[in-house]
This record gives C-alpha cells, sequence and structure tokens, in this order.
C-alpha cells in the first residue's frame, strides 16, 4: 500500500464542510495537507507515531462516523500531526476567523472606515493581489482603511488587515501600499497574533468555536483575545517584525512591484520624532525602522538587483 | 523668503518630479558610492557609517547621493533618511500643507479624530456594522487578478529570504 492511498482512506477528516466552505477553506486541502505531513513524518515524527496514525488511517470511515469522542480524538490526533509538521498552528481556519473577526470589529469601534468607498475597494484590490502570492490564497482576505491620524497598520487572524489613515497619506506609490499589507499578510500567514493567544493560554486548543455571527460579536472567541482589540497592540516579538518584513519584500516582488515599497515607507516613518504621537504605539509595538531597514538591507543583500518591478505612483488612490 | 524665490523653489520641486528633493540622509552602514544603480558598477567612493549625504533621486533599490566624498548611486538600504535641510523646509513645508502633508511628509494633525492608543483599542466595543461594511469590500481572487492586469503586474516566483544567522 503506497502512502497516499493511505492518505486517501483519511476521509473521515473531510466531514466539516459546512462552515468550511464559507471562509473558503477546501476540503481537498486536506489530503494534501496530510500527504505531505506523512512524506515529512518519515523525517519529523518518531516510528511509533507515525504507525499510529497510519493505523488509524486504515480504520474504515463510516466506524468513525458513529463515534462522536473517537471523532474528536481523531481530530486532535490530526491536528497534533499537522501542528508538528507544518508548525501552523492547530487552530481551525473557521476559528481563525472567528478570532480574527472578533479583533475587526473590536478595532472598527475604536476607529470607524473611512468613509470612501473607492479607497476601500482599492486597498481591497491591491491587498488581495498580493495575498494571493502567499501559501493561503484561500483566506478571505479583508483590507481596510480606518480614521485615525495615527501612523499604524494592524492585522488580525484569518486575514483581517486595516491601516490607519495617518499611514495611507504617506505613500506616495500603490508599490508602497503593496508593501505595507505585505508586511501585515507576512503576520497573518505565519499565524504570528494567533501563536501570541496560545502561549498566553487563551485559546483551549481542544474546543471548536461555532463562530455566530450574533450581533455584538461571540463571547466565547471575545473571552479568547481579551479586551476589545487590545491584541493588536501588543508587542509581537521583534523577530516576528523582521520576519514579515522579509515576507513583505517578496511578496510585493511576486506580485509585480518594485521590491522596495516597504522600505521606502521605512524610510519616511523613521522621520517621524520617537516622542511623536501620531507614532508612539507603532514605535512602540515594533523595532525602530532604522533596525528594520539594517535587518532588511542584510536579509535582501543583492538578492533582488536587476529585479525591475511597477511602482504605479499615478495608480494610488489619493485620500480627498 | 522672497515670493519670487519661494515660486521658482515650488516650481523647482514640482518639475523635478523627485519626492523625495532636498533630502538629507546619514550612511547606516559601510557601502560603496557606485557611478550607476548596479551592483556591478564602477565604485566611485566608499561612504563610512554615519557619513552625511544629500539625496537626488531614486532609481528602484539605489539612492542618487552627493556627498563630501563623491557623488553617485548607493544602494537605499544602506541609507537613513535625516531631515529636511534648512534650506527646503520652508518650501516644502508649504507644499506639505498644500497636500495635507508636512516637510517631513508627516501629516498635519486635524482635530477631532482620535489617536489609537493601547487604552482606546482595550476599551473598543465591537462594531458590527462597521464590520460587515468592511467586509462587504472584499476583492475575489479573480477581480485581484484583473485589477492586476489593468496595472500590468505580472506574478513571477521569488524564493522567500532566509532569515539571517
Amino acid at each position: 500500500m503506497n502512502k497516499n492511498s493511505a492518505i486517501q482512506s483519511f476521509s473521515p477528516f473531510a466531514t466539516r464542510a459546512t462552515q468550511g466552505e464559507q471562509f473558503g477553506y477546501q476540503l481537498n486541502e486536506l489530503p494534501f495537507v496530510l500527504s505531505s505531513a506523512v512524506s515529512r513524518a518519515y523525517r519529523r515524527i518518531t516510528g511509533v507515531q507515525l504507525s499510529i496514525v497510519l493505523a488509524l488511517a486504515l480504520i474504515s470511515g463510516s466506524a468513525w462516523a458513529a463515534n462522536p469522542f473517537e471523532q474528536e480524538l481523531f481530530k486532535a490526533l490530526k491536528q497534533g500531526v499537522q501542528e508538528k509538521v507544518t508548525g501552523k498552528s492547530a487552530v481551525s481556519v473557521e476559528e481563525e476567523t472567528a478570532i480574527g473577526r472578533q479583533i475587526a470589529g473590536n478595532l472598527l469601534g475604536a476607529a470607524p472606515l473611512v468613509k470612501d468607498a473607492k479607497l476601500q475597494k482599492y486597498v481591497n484590490n491591491v491587498g488581495r493581489w498580493v495575498a494571493d502570492q502567499s501559501e493561503r490564497p484561500d483566506l478571505i482576505w479583508h483590507f481596510g482603511v480606518i480614521e485615525s491620524n495615527d501612523v499604524n497598520a494592524f492585522a488580525a487572524p484569518g486575514g483581517y488587515i486595516f491601516v490607519t489613515k495617518g499611514l495611507y497619506k504617506l505613500l506616495q506609490s500603490e508599490a508602497e501600499l503593496a508593501g505595507v499589507l505585505a508586511h501585515e499578510v507576512g503576520h497573518v500567514i505565519r499565524q504570528h497574533h494567533l501563536k501570541i493567544l496560545q502561549q498566553s493560554k487563551l485559546i483551549d486548543l481542544g474546543s471548536q468555536a461555532i463562530a455566530k455571527n450574533v450581533s455584538g460579536g461571540s463571547d466565547r472567541v471575545q473571552n479568547l483575545i481579551g479586551s476589545g482589540a487590545e491584541i493588536v497592540s501588543r508587542s509581537l516579538d521583534k523577530d516576528a517584525e523582521f520576519e514579515a518584513d522579509r515576507i513583505a519584500v517578496v511578496l510585493a516582488t511576486r506580485a509585480g512591484y518594485d521590491s522596495f515599497g516597504l522600505p521606502a515607507v521605512l524610510q519616511q516613518i523613521g522621520h517621524f520624532a520617537k516622542d511623536d504621537g501620531d507614532v508612539a504605539l507603532l514605535f512602540k509595538t515594533h523595532p525602530h525602522p532604522d533596525d528594520r531597514l539594517a535587518k532588511l538591507g542584510t536579509a535582501m543583500d543583492d538578492r533582488f538587483d536587476g529585479v525591475k518591478g511597477k511602482t504605479l505612483e499615478k495608480r494610488l488612490y489619493r485620500i480627498k | 523668503m522672497k515670493i519670487t524665490k519661494l515660486g521658482l523653489t515650488l516650481g523647482a520641486l514640482l518639475l523635478s518630479g523627485a519626492l523625495h528633493a532636498a533630502e538629507s540622509g546619514t550612511a547606516l552602514k559601510n557601502d560603496d558610492i557606485k557611478a550607476e544603480p548596479f551592483r556591478d558598477a564602477k565604485t566611485v567612493a566608499t561612504l563610512a557609517t554615519g557619513d552625511k549625504v544629500d539625496i537626488l533621486k531614486k532609481d528602484g533599490g539605489w539612492f542618487q547621493v552627493k556627498s563630501a566624498k563623491g557623488q553617485g548611486w548607493v544602494r537605499m538600504l544602506s541609507i537613513r533618511k535625516g531631515d529636511v535641510r534648512k534650506g527646503g523646509s520652508d518650501a516644502s513645508g508649504l507644499l506639505g500643507l498644500a497636500s495635507g502633508r508636512a516637510g517631513t511628509g508627516k501629516v498635519v494633525a486635524t482635530t477631532g479624530i482620535r489617536g489609537l492608543n493601547e487604552e482606546e483599542l482595550k476599551a473598543a466595543k465591537f462594531n458590527e456594522e462597521e464590520l460587515k461594511r468592511a467586509e462587504s469590500y472584499a476583492t475575489g481572487k479573480s477581480a485581484a487578478a484583473k485589477f492586476a492586469a489593468q496595472g500590468q503586474l505580472a506574478a513571477r516566483p521569488f524564493d522567500y529570504l532566509p532569515a539571517p544567522k
């Protein structure tokens, strides 16, 4: 029996279609995830664990469907394997999206969208195109510009990304916007905020949220994320920020943009005095732009020499 | 500053098309000044960390700079932008006001809009209506691809960067 046919009989996992489809969760991703999981499992997981997984895989699907307890056990096992192998959080896409939605709704409670539909549509176009160059093109990505003079940008799990009007107004080309959004996309695809929540034991991995879109959001999810949108004001570790910067220049490049959009914005932001209120939170939660530039310079080295991209200054939507 | 002179400065700034006109910078690290914005171009001089430069132009990942050591092209990531030079501050200040920007590219504060500090984020209350509005603007894959094509953006492969040791 080859590995792949073993994987196909993992069908009992593919039972949570109802909400998943709404969130762009492709069931056919599952065999892929698991096949890559198992192929790498040979290297990464002990033989004993692997044989348990494979043994379970041979048990017929119908037996599992009849036993909720065992289904849960199987799910937990699958998540454990997935996490071990991919380094990704074992939180389901639905759970992740529910958490992100709650955070986004809270953030919008603090600062509403700029009332300009053309602007909002434009950032969604740029953002989605950039996000589609990442390994999570099947998330339903959301982007927005919020009404605040602060210079900042926020990412919540599941693909909710917002930039402030203060930051947007600093931008001088579409490539710069792409770079800023790509940095936030980097946080989402590496699940940086989700990991913070997990580290602080706020997410109980054994539980699966049923995200109800009740008015006021979900109390259960709110309990996971602490108060309001405070999670987005928490500092990630410096390495997560440097990593998001490295991802950003690559995603922007893949999308056909000039690679130096984000660095140009960092240079602009480096102008601000440390005690300027508009950048207070940004400077508090991120390494100084100079450090980020220096780190990016080292990482980019000469890899981008001769890589030409578009800046599209003229297409940048200007806020009236 | 006389009106004529100001007009000329503004005119020059607007004509140059360089957004970073009259900006000074500082070398973040030792790096070569090249005759052209290419890695293989002839090295004209070498900047040492802390050297002051004037930034004349930007081209991709390169700044054209003037410095005591020579003039040419330096990798933009080796330069930290300093403050706008005194000579250009009046003009760019006015220019900035006209476009809602101050000379440093800083947004001019308007009253009535709150900042977003930690307390505010902590106290934020879920806004269902605003969230639904935000979600209504989502772009799908095919629409995004079409938008990209309109800007002549073509997707291309490019490997992620390794984390520096």
